[in-house]
């Protein structure tokens, strides 16, 4: 479904003249995505698409166009996901879709949009662009002026003959700056001349990093870490193409990190641009939203500057005072109250007497008591606050009711329609909404390192976890029987990996898991036993580890590995009370037959439980001396080396 | 339907125009000089006046009222736009009182005899058609739009009365006006020009390979050199952004500390501005920022600073100075050499009191 904004733009792609009129009547296209496809606001964005958010009291998305159309874009293309008819409401109504507009805005809707790949397979399909465009989200503040990022862009693939298919913009700046996503870190190593992108790596978390070298010689490297990925790519049209071709990549870092890896066989090259003067930066948390709200008032990004009313609303625009104070029009303020310093208020709201406000920003229509202390707040909207609330580092959203006496503790959120009561204390990161948490999907680790994560349906995830269940129950027998049949038939413990492989790719279980299984069912083989002699530890210990030695030590290679068939050893044990005493020999023997190594067994003593009967095993008297005797050894050994 | 074509296209040159302004300051869109914007103001103006449907000098006054508030609040310290509407609109009363054939000379001075012998008929609402009235102010129009044409070759005339053989001249920072006057004098006579950069954006340098390009013997100095220097300077001659109605100047910054070590080695401080920078407004305290200053891409050399340093550092960049008049000697503008105690008459002169808030 899509929709038009506003008149066709007078593209002069039709044209059979000469390469150079061509290239100069090129119209800048971009494509636009008014999704982010992850949680990061919820419960916030249950009920308003975040680039429709407020930033400074104007809707994300008004900045990204802003920027866009101050830059040269002639044509964009917005693609919305999630709740598109309010956005498709907003972008209507709004500057950009007026008929005089330079910028024509298409809106396309969908509600299959899951990641940034699907959007760009869209623009392919449906061919969209034919030229070189400009890839930005939603939720982008910039000021940067890409004219000169174009105009390098476009002489590369000129000189180069189209092997240049991205060029990312980025923006200098240290690290630790804050407005540098944790999440977003990057580093790059790059070519210093050509500015061509060799390695490309999000460096959150990690402490430990890897350069491939490269084969060329006479290339001039610097890896750089002093780079804010302000998620805006000059792309070619070619990269729609490439997305369509590798159905797998979601994000841009997939795109880019697919792209260097295949660079000797597909010959494309990724090159960057730094600036150094314009402003950019991406919206992608909350921590993000008070950075760039901060910098927005402190003028870092002029010309979209409060009191600059770029996107022309009725009625007149704020004022700007000293200390970076806004006032919108119609705005009273009580007797004795302090706007201190980089703070916005939006029309027509009313402050009440003695309040201490200081680096806010306070939307349109709000009533605010007496004796209110705002320090970083982010008020929306038509909220009512009543006297001597203290309001520190957190977010209210529209139409929200603070009775009085309330303290809001640093970072947290109140969702829209919410009313907290007289006298009640929020603690640090508490998050109100009127939607129950439990219509929510927990979100997993995964969304920091990649933003293309999207899960729409909540059920289908339960009926996932459920069918997943059963297929491991189905496992665990066949490996079971695998292990059975092995020790009546005497099979070789070659045949026996061959086996489990082999139901390892009929029921589609992970390696992990596998590892996971075998070891459970090991553990637990002596109790399984229906018929047959009923085996004794030690016998245990003796007998069936030695003989399925070979069948662990095939699975358990990588240090991850040891770690992990030590928790499912522990998880067997924390079931199975009784049979401690057992433990200490099968560990030993483990450790014997050098299934485990010591390294990783006192690594997993000493992380420590997360459950009280986990510490109660980790106390237990045979395993701590086992520990001792351990450590003993290795000191032994190392001193013998 | 033709009408609603012309419409939308004026809309949309309007749009641009707006836009344009807002995005004037910034670099990113093309950078002008202010007689570029009074030129393209008064173009869109006799644009308007040429398309708009409008039936008596009112209605014309009203839309291009409004269009100038637009156009001021776009970029409120582009004082031109401003300063170009009041002058249409006083053309627009003029040529309508020439029309009813009244003397000119309506009700400009609201003097003790005016109002004794007027006697409370000076109330003029302007809804008489003329049929003549459009072709009269678009007329009238084009001689303004020809006359800021040529403002700069006007000043630039002016040089050789000022400029004597041998003499050092300071100037600060970068004004076209200037380096035309100086460019003008340099053709016949020889002198040292003595150029303040201007920090931060150091616009002085540019002003100093263009005037050396002309083979005029020029010097840089950092600002803070200024009161060092000012002893073996002989005048000192400055561009200004506006000239405010008390005579005094809204200059680039840097201006107000060139023109106190001037008063104090008694050197006379000559300003050259057409015409069309005067305006209206006068200086008032405290200087609201949007007035006087603007924050440019310069603070981002600040931006290496940490987090927790830069969350407590407010960087305030001011573009423009107050220069009061009582530090400035002499104005050379388009129609000769004023004194600054005589720009308020020179203001009654080009703007209507009733004019003078939009």
């Amino acid at each position: 479904m899509s929709g038009k904004g506003g008149k066709q733009s007078r593209s002069g792609g039709g044209r059979k003249g000469a390469d150079d009129q061509e290239e100069e009547e090129q119209p800048l296209q971009a494509v636009l995505i008014a999704d982010s496809f992850n949680r990061r606001f919820f419960p916030i964005t249950k009920d308003q698409p975040r680039a429709l958010l407020p930033l400074g009291n104007v809707a994300m998305i008004d900045y990204t166009l802003e920027f866009l159309t101050s830059t040269g874009v002639q044509e964009t293309f917005v693609f919305c996901c999630w709740m598109s008819h309010k956005i498709k409401e907003h972008l209507l109504k709004s500057k950009w879709c007026r008929p005089t507009s330079p910028n024509t805005v298409h809106i396309i809707t969908s509600d299959l949009y899951r990641s940034l790949g699907d959007v760009l397979r869209d623009v392919d399909a449906k061919n969209l662009v034919r030229y070189d465009f400009v890839l930005v989200y939603g939720d982008v503040v910039s000021n940067i002026d890409v004219t000169q990022a174009l105009q390098e862009h476009k002489h590369r693939r000129k000189v180069e003959k189209n092997i240049s298919v991205m060029t990312m913009v980025f923006k200098e700046s240290s690290p630790g700056h804050k407005s540098r996503c944790e999440e977003d870190d990057i580093i790059v190593a790059m070519d210093t001349k050509s500015q061509r992108v060799l390695h490309y790596q999000k460096t959150q978390g990690l402490k430990k990093l890897q350069f491939p070298m490269v084969n060329e010689l006479d290339v001039k490297q610097q890896i750089r870490h002093d780079l804010l990925d302000c998620h805006i790519s000059i792309c070619s049209p070619q990269v729609a193409e490439l997305f369509t071709d590798n159905f797998d990549y979601q994000t841009r870092n997939d795109f880019v990190r697919g792209m260097l890896v295949n660079e000797e066989i597909l010959g494309n090259q990724i090159h960057m641009h730094v600036t150094k003067d314009g402003y950019g930066a991406r919206v992608s948390n909350l921590l993000m939203y008070d950075s760039v709200s901060s910098d927005l008032i402190r003028r870092w990004v002029y010309p979209l500057t409060p009191e600059a009313n770029f996107t022309d609303r009725e009625g007149p625009p704020c004022t700007h005072s000293r200390h970076n104070v806004y006032r919108g029009p119609g705005v009273s303020l009580g007797h004795g109250s302090q706007m201190v310093e980089n703070v916005l208020i939006g029309c027509g709201t009313s402050i009440g007497a003695d309040c201490h406000i200081s680096n806010s920003v306070i939307g349109s229509n709000c009533n605010i008591g007496d004796n209110v202390t705002l320090d970083c707040a982010y008020v929306w909207n038509h909220v009512t606050i009543s006297k001597n609330v203290t309001i520190s580092q957190s977010v209210v959203c529209d139409r929200v009711e603070i009775r009085e006496g309330v303290r809001l503790n640093k970072q947290c959120v109140l969702a829209y329609n919410v009313l907290i009561g007289p006298n009640v204390s929020l603690p640090d990161g508490t998050v109100v909404s009127m939607h129950h948490p439990d219509e929510e999907e927990e979100e997993d680790d995964d969304e920091f390192l990649s933003d293309g994560d999207a899960d729409a349906s909540q059920s289908k995830e339960k009926n996932k976890q459920k069918g997943m269940c059963q297929v491991l129950k189905v496992f665990e027998l066949e490996v079971l029987g695998t292990l059975q049949r092995g020790l009546e038939e005497n099979i070789g413990c070659d045949n026996l990996v061959v086996e489990v492989n082999s139901l390892k790719y009929a029921y589609n279980i992970t390696l992990r898991e596998v590892m996971q299984m075998l070891t459970r069912v090991v553990l637990e083989f002596p109790f399984q036993q229906q018929q047959g002699v009923q085996l004794s530890a030690a016998q245990y210990a003796t007998v069936l580890l030695p003989r399925w030695a070979p069948l662990f030590k095939n699975y358990v290679k990588k240090a991850q590995d040891h770690l992990d068939c030590l928790s499912a050893f522990e998880e067997h044990f924390l079931e199975q009370e009784k049979h401690w005493p057992a433990m200490i020999k099968v560990l030993m023997s483990m450790y014997q037959l050098e299934i485990l190594e010591e390294e990783l067994i006192m690594r997993w003593f000493s992380q420590g439980a997360t459950t009280d009967k986990g510490r109660q095993l980790r106390k237990n008297q045979g395993l701590q001396k086992f520990i001792k005797w351990l450590e003993e050894a290795e000191d032994e050994s190392s001193e013998d080396e | 339907m033709p009408g609603a074509d012309k419409n939308t296209d004026l809309s949309e040159r309007i749009e641009a125009f707006l836009a344009d302004l807002k995005r004037g300051g910034t670099g990113a869109g093309p950078l002008r000089g202010s007689a570029e914007t009074a030129r393209e103001t008064t173009a869109l103006l006799r644009r308007i006046t040429a398309q708009a449907r409008w039936s008596s000098a009112g209605d014309l006054m009203e839309i291009i009222r409004k269009e100038g508030r637009r156009m001021t609040a776009a970029q409120p310290s582009e004082t031109t736009v401003g300063n170009m509407v009041r002058r249409v609109l006083k053309i627009i009363r003029e040529e309508y009182a020439r029309s009813r054939g009244s003397s000119e000379e309506t009700d400009q001075q609201e003097s003790l005899h005016k109002l004794l012998t007027s006697g409370g008929l000076s109330e003029e609402n302007f809804r008489q058609h003329f049929p003549t009235l459009k072709a009269n102010v678009i007329e009238a129009i084009n001689e303004l739009l020809t006359e800021l044409e040529g403002t700069t070759y006007n000043i630039a005339m002016q040089a050789l009365e000022h400029i004597h053989s041998n003499e050092v001249i300071m100037t600060i920072g970068r004004s076209r006006t200037v380096e035309d006057f100086l460019k003008d004098a340099a053709r016949k006579r020889k002198f040292h020009v003595i150029v303040a950069e201007c920090a931060p954006f150091c616009q002085g340098h540019k002003m100093a390979t263009s005037l050396s390009q002309a083979e005029i013997e020029t010097t840089v100095i950092p600002d803070a050199a200024i009161f060092a220097v000012m002893s073996r300077v002989n005048k000192v001659i400055i561009g200004t952004q506006t000239v405010l109605a008390n005579g005094g100047l809204r200059a680039v910054n840097g201006t107000h500390t060139l023109a106190l070590a001037a008063k104090h080695h008694s050197t006379p401080l000559i300003v050259c501005a057409p015409m069309f920078k005067l305006s209206p407004q006068v200086p008032y305290f405290p200087f609201s920022p949007s007035h006087s200053y603007e924050q440019r891409s310069v603070t981002h050399s600040l931006w290496w600073v940490r987090r927790e340093i830069l969350s407590k550092v407010n960087v305030y960049c001011p573009v423009f100075d107050y220069v009061p008049p009582e530090l400035i000697t002499l104005f050379i503008s388009n129609i000769g050499g004023n004194a600054p105690s005589y720009i308020y008459r020179l203001m009654s002169e080009l703007y209507h009191p009733e004019d003078h808030e939009l």
